[in-house]
């Protein structure tokens, strides 16, 4: 059908107002990062175009935030998905009640909340919790920066595994459980049944699985924040770091940018990438 | 069938319910945790268990106005966010499901790419550019922020929701004499109804627990509940905090149920062509 007038004008503004409160403050974002920072002054010198605010991202001191940042995430991620995808199966496969309550626990663990997750972790993985008897158990000192760094990778870990899971069930769920009956009347053991057929079919949710996790948890900000301590910096809270200390907002602009390119590219980039990868094969 | 074959195929199932019941547990052991601590009677943090339960943490929650101004805060700005995002929302959807516009996959994924910026760059750029042009209220910036941030989830639910209703419907009414505000409002809207309302559940609910954004957009006269939280537990960590956490999860915990009985969590998730 084609649209009345009212129906497109109705279109248009939606997208103006949008346009307004998005676009722009992300396109003044990126402008900002070029200006020229001068202390106590709200926004960088106008008219101004310099890449000093980038060059200092490549000096090891910040550059080892962005590492770090990446290193921990993978481990997360990567860790995650091993996780998840048993979730997703069982959920995918099964009926009744304990199916239920699966995807009842992983909607309430994907709305939780960064805040009520980073505390909770902080409570449990904290010196009134847990944190004595693991750093005994494992033989670290409970202060340091390894415990601290996987205490990190647990809060990760209880962001991306709900979000993974509830993403690999429409994978797995599109994969014909024939075929695994198949492979194990044909004599394969159970495992490899599950290997080669059902896991080696969703490569692709897999991928696109672990991207969209990776892409959540290099931008994650309060749960580095928190359970960090100070130890873990991720660079989204270096943004946070610099525009509070010193009013800093082309430096805070410059890494801002960086993450959104990288968040953008992931998700959209890597993602098609990989995915015209494997039609073409 | 070989008897090692079996051996192996129950060994493996065995771990495979032993790695589900393990991540189940790694997943609820904080929450679990912090419920037990909220109801600590001791008036310091001391180690888990505690040794004597009481509402003491409850009443320090309700009754300090630090966190009671900011839950006030809190439901305004998420329910009006929730409103203009829902309203902006399905306008967008109904008109570009309905109807021959043009680029219409375009306009959809520029309506969700906020899905994909960070909370926190979103945050910090509504700043930027609420600081260019003069805007200095704190509750004007939190709201055009969270905006933002709620309009993809209600512009897809609403599409999701319209996914179902046939276009014949309209075009029926259409023919039998009503005008397009009529057909739209006597028959597509009630049909959408559980989407659109679904959305709105949703977009309050996200709105609600969001930290990073509004953490740059606040100011000391209208900051949310989970600003007050962040700060209180980077200056002290108490258990205040943990019956403040038991308490917006009871609140989430709702709105989950809200959703499952209006929209179904199936078709929220939605499953895959094989279904079991």
């Amino acid at each position: 059908m084609k649209p009345p007038r009212g129906a497109l004008l109705l279109l248009g503004v939606v997208l103006v107002v949008f346009a307004a409160l998005y676009v722009l403050p992300i396109s003044m974002t990126v402008r900002e990062s070029f200006r020229v920072f001068q202390p106590a002054r709200v926004g960088g010198l106008a008219g101004t175009w310099t890449l000093a605010n980038y060059a200092v991202l490549l000096q090891p001191a910040y550059l080892d935030y962005f590492l770090d940042t990446f290193r921990i995430s993978f481990i997360a991620t990567l860790v995650g998905l091993v996780l998840a995808y048993p979730i997703a199966f069982y959920v995918a496969r099964h009926r009744g009640i304990l199916r239920t309550a699966w995807i009842a626990l992983l909607v309430t663990m994907l709305f939780l909340g960064t805040l009520v997750r980073a505390y909770s972790i902080a409570l449990t993985l904290g010196p009134a919790g847990f944190l004595i008897p693991i750093a005994r158990f494992l033989g670290l000192p409970p202060n340091g920066l390894t415990l601290t760094e996987m205490v990190v990778i647990f809060g990760l870990l209880h962001m991306v595994v709900p979000m993974m899971a509830l993403t690999l069930i429409g994978t797995i769920g599109n994969i014909n459980p024939r075929l695994e009956q198949a492979a194990q009347s044909l004599g394969a053991p159970r495992w490899r049944a599950f290997l080669d057929i059902t896991v080696a079919l969703s490569t692709r949710g897999l991928l696109s699985g672990f991207l969209l996790g990776y892409a959540l948890a290099i931008s994650s900000f309060v749960i580095p924040l928190v359970l960090g301590r100070g130890f873990v910096l991720f660079a989204t809270n270096l943004i946070y770091v610099r525009f509070q200390d010193t009013a800093n907002y082309p430096g805070g602009a410059a890494i801002a940018t960086v993450m959104l390119v990288l968040s953008f590219g992931i998700v959209y980039g890597l993602t098609h990438l990989v995915r015209r990868r494997l039609e073409t094969t | 069938m070989s008897g090692t074959k079996r051996v192996g195929d129950a060994i493996f199932g065995c771990s495979f319910a032993a790695l589900l019941l393990l991540t189940a547990a790694l997943l609820l052991l904080p929450i679990v945790m912090t419920t037990i601590m909220s109801f600590d009677n001791r008036d310091f943090l001391g180690r888990f268990p505690p040794p004597d339960v009481s509402w003491r943490w409850y009443r320090a929650f309700f009754g300090d106005d630090y966190f009671m101004t900011g839950l006030r805060n809190s439901l305004v700005l998420s329910l009006i966010a929730a409103v203009i995002a829902t309203t902006a929302g399905v306008a967008a959807a109904v008109v570009l499901d309905r109807y021959e516009v043009p680029a219409k996959a375009l306009i959809s994924a520029f309506l969700l790419s906020p899905l994909v910026v960070p909370t926190v760059i979103l945050g910090f750029a509504v700043l930027v550019f609420a600081s260019l042009i003069g805007v200095t209220n704190g509750f004007t910036r939190l709201i055009g922020g969270h905006v933002i941030l709620v309009m993809p989830y209600t512009f897809r639910t609403t599409l999701a929701s319209l996914v179902g209703i046939r276009r014949s419907l309209t075009e029926a009414a259409l023919i039998l004499g009503a005008n397009e505000k009529q057909a739209f409002w006597d028959i597509t809207f009630p049909l959408a109804k559980t989407g659109i309302v679904a959305g709105l559940v949703l977009g309050f609910a996200l709105s609600f627990e969001e930290v990073s954004l509004s953490l740059f957009l606040f100011d000391p006269a209208s900051y949310t509940l989970p600003v007050a939280i962040l700060s209180t537990m980077r200056a002290q960590f108490n258990l205040t905090l943990a019956s403040a956490s038991v308490v917006i999860m009871v609140f989430i915990i709702l709105l989950v149920v809200m959703l499952e009985r209006l929209f179904g969590l199936d078709k929220v998730i939605g499953s895959g062509l094989y279904k079991s």
